[in-house]
């Protein structure tokens, strides 16, 4: 009896070591099936460009989509050494970026885990990515003169840094949203009470993630305060179901982001730079509503890298990727 | 729907490894290959416990708590592996996540085989049992040169179905960011190329039915003849007449 016990332990202690074969065995597998062709396409280039030694990765479209690799390779001439499918600016992304399992990622520039990890964000001087700055989409006949400058006023308080804090507080310190954006209004200044929107009713709504409704309750506050009767709808949904509450006046006022409303409203859109997206916006809006101005936060794609590999490599836009070392 | 999906299948292109883009071949053997580890480990691990529960007809709550572990959701317990376990492994290595997908496979795949196992030692006809015993067989003897040969057929069945389930779950490897089939799935779901997508489903359709097929053909080598019942026409026809004798003939002597 014990000499089969010994034999299941031998089994056991076996098939465990085939696992940890395996496992090392497929990593050589996917760099081998994703990178096989790193030097020949290093080769061509006349010289190994800096992506070529680097795996980018993010979520399963980013490989088709017209701002994601192709875009990459269109626009700046990068070329990684491949792609692994991760998924969309979530924990995967960020904790393979972390642990090296790729040296490239897709994240999204509010995240606070950027800021968490030592993350660099690539600039993007030639929009590859489509400029996705926070603007309020509100009904025209509630934009009154005082509501405007109140919105604009927010607007030209918020920046992508700010807002990536705003995220921090509330998905990190799970803090209310409410309580987030009162403070937030506090720190900048724009708490003061008055009666510029006094008369005004407005519904303010928000799509179904923490920081449009962040952005939405900040909004409400701010005309609270200058006298306006605000009620909520928060976490409406995505764009097919509160496109059309601001059609029908059921709501009034919510927070977008430009580069996607674009494409939304105008899918053969192609502007990508912030103003032209902003001009091409303000004609593709639904005659009942209008954009006021543009903030300069932005919660777009972007490509990150860690500290590590920008400071081997000198990296702080998109285009150094194309450069040979 | 289904021209675009046999085009996508018969495209030369999706067949070969690319830079970025890892062809049906490549993702087919790493699709194999997580089920192989699996289905391996599991067997090591429920066949000999199996047959020793069979045996000793103790222990079946083991069986019960086997069966209680199927009720676990498996995308579930694999994120949550995925937490644990991946942040330990650090460099191009896919360990950190191959290792939380081969948890969740064995864990789905011990059942069947455990109380198949089980239920076909339990269920050996007592007299052959008996007969084993007063031959002078120890206990070993019996449960290696009767039970196990005679629970061979439950045994198998239990196997395929755990290799069907297996095969079919693999696709979640590709839900943590490994390859295998289900990456068409899931990356044509994510880039609505629907082809993609069904063509992937259909991979791991035909790719289930051509294992099971497979196992039934080791089945028929394995089980014997006397076990399965499938003796050759000639043998059975010749078996009636004397059957008949011998029962008579017992007849006569009482």
């Amino acid at each position: 009896m014990s000499g089969k016990f010994l034999a299941f332990g031998a089994a056991v202690v076996a098939a465990s070591f085939a696992l940890a074969a395996c496992g090392s065995d497929s990593s050589k597998t996917v760099a081998g099936s994703t990178g096989g062709t790193t030097s020949t396409s290093a080769s061509s280039g006349g010289g190994a460009t800096i992506a070529s030694k680097l795996l980018l990765g993010g979520p399963p479209e980013f490989k088709t989509r017209v701002d994601g690799v192709p875009g990459l390779e269109k626009n700046y001439g990068v070329v990684f050494s491949g792609y692994k499918v991760l998924d969309t600016g979530g924990p995967v992304t960020v904790g393979a970026l972390k642990n090296g399992q790729v040296d490239a990622a897709d994240l999204f520039t509010t995240d606070p885990a950027i800021a968490a990890n030592n993350f660099v964000i690539l600039d993007d001087p030639k929009s590859n990515f489509a400029a996705q700055n926070v603007l309020p989409l509100i009904n025209k006949a509630k934009a009154t003169d005082g509501v405007k400058k109140i919105l604009n006023g927010v607007s030209a308080k918020l920046t992508t840094d700010g807002l990536g804090e705003l995220l921090t507080k509330v998905q990190n310190d799970k803090k209310d949203p409410d309580a987030v954006a009162k403070q937030w209004l506090v720190d900048q200044g724009l708490n003061t009470t008055g009666t510029e929107a006094s008369g005004v009713k407005l519904t303010v709504g928000s799509a179904n993630f923490p920081e449009s409704v962040i952005l939405a309750e900040i909004y409400a506050e701010a005309l609270k305060a200058q006298g306006a009767s605000i009620s909520t709808k928060l976490n409406i949904g995505s764009r097919e179901k509160y496109i059309p509450g601001l059609k029908d006046g059921s709501i009034d006022l919510i927070p977008e982001y430009s580069g996607t409303i674009l494409q939304y409203l105008d899918p053969k859109a192609t502007a990508t730079s912030p103003d032209d997206v902003y001009t091409a916006l303000q004609s593709a809006v639904p005659s009942n509503l209008t954009v006021l101005d543009k903030s300069a936060a932005q919660d777009s794609d972007a490509i990150v890298v860690t500290k590590a590999t920008a400071d081997k490599y000198g990296l702080k836009s998109i285009a150094d990727l194309a450069k040979t070392q | 729907m289904i021209g675009n999906v046999i085009t996508w299948l018969n495209d030369p292109a999706h067949w070969r490894d690319t830079r970025l883009m890892t062809g049906i071949p490549s993702q087919l053997e790493a699709h194999i290959r997580y089920c192989a580890i699996a289905l391996a480990i599991a067997v090591v691990i429920a066949l000999p416990i199996g047959l020793l529960l069979g045996h000793t007809r103790k222990g079946t709550w083991l069986v019960t708590l086997a069966n209680a572990v199927r009720a676990l959701p498996t995308v579930g317990v694999l994120v949550l592996l995925v937490v644990l376990i991946s942040p330990h492994f650090t460099g191009r290595t896919d360990t950190g996540y191959l290792i939380p997908t081969e948890i969740v496979l064995i864990l789905l795949a011990i059942p069947p085989i455990l109380s198949n196992t089980v239920a076909g030692v339990q269920n050996v006809e007592p007299a052959v049992r008996d007969a084993a015993v007063g031959m002078g067989m120890t206990g070993s003897e019996v449960l290696r040169k009767v039970e196990l040969p005679c629970s061979l057929p439950l045994i198998f069945s239990g196997f395929r179905s755990a290799t069907l389930q297996v095969i079919a779950t693999a696709t979640i490897a590709s839900y943590v960011p490994l390859n295998g089939l289900g990456r068409f799935i899931y990356d044509g779901l994510a880039q609505q190329d629907f082809p993609q997508m069904i063509g992937g489903g259909v991979l791991v359709a035909a790719l289930a039915l051509v294992a099971d097929l497979l196992l039934g053909l080791v089945q028929r080598y394995v089980v014997s003849p006397g076990i399965s019942g499938r003796f050759s026409k000639k043998v059975v026809a010749a078996a009636g007449p004397i059957t008949a004798d011998v029962v008579q003939a017992e007849v006569a002597t009482v």
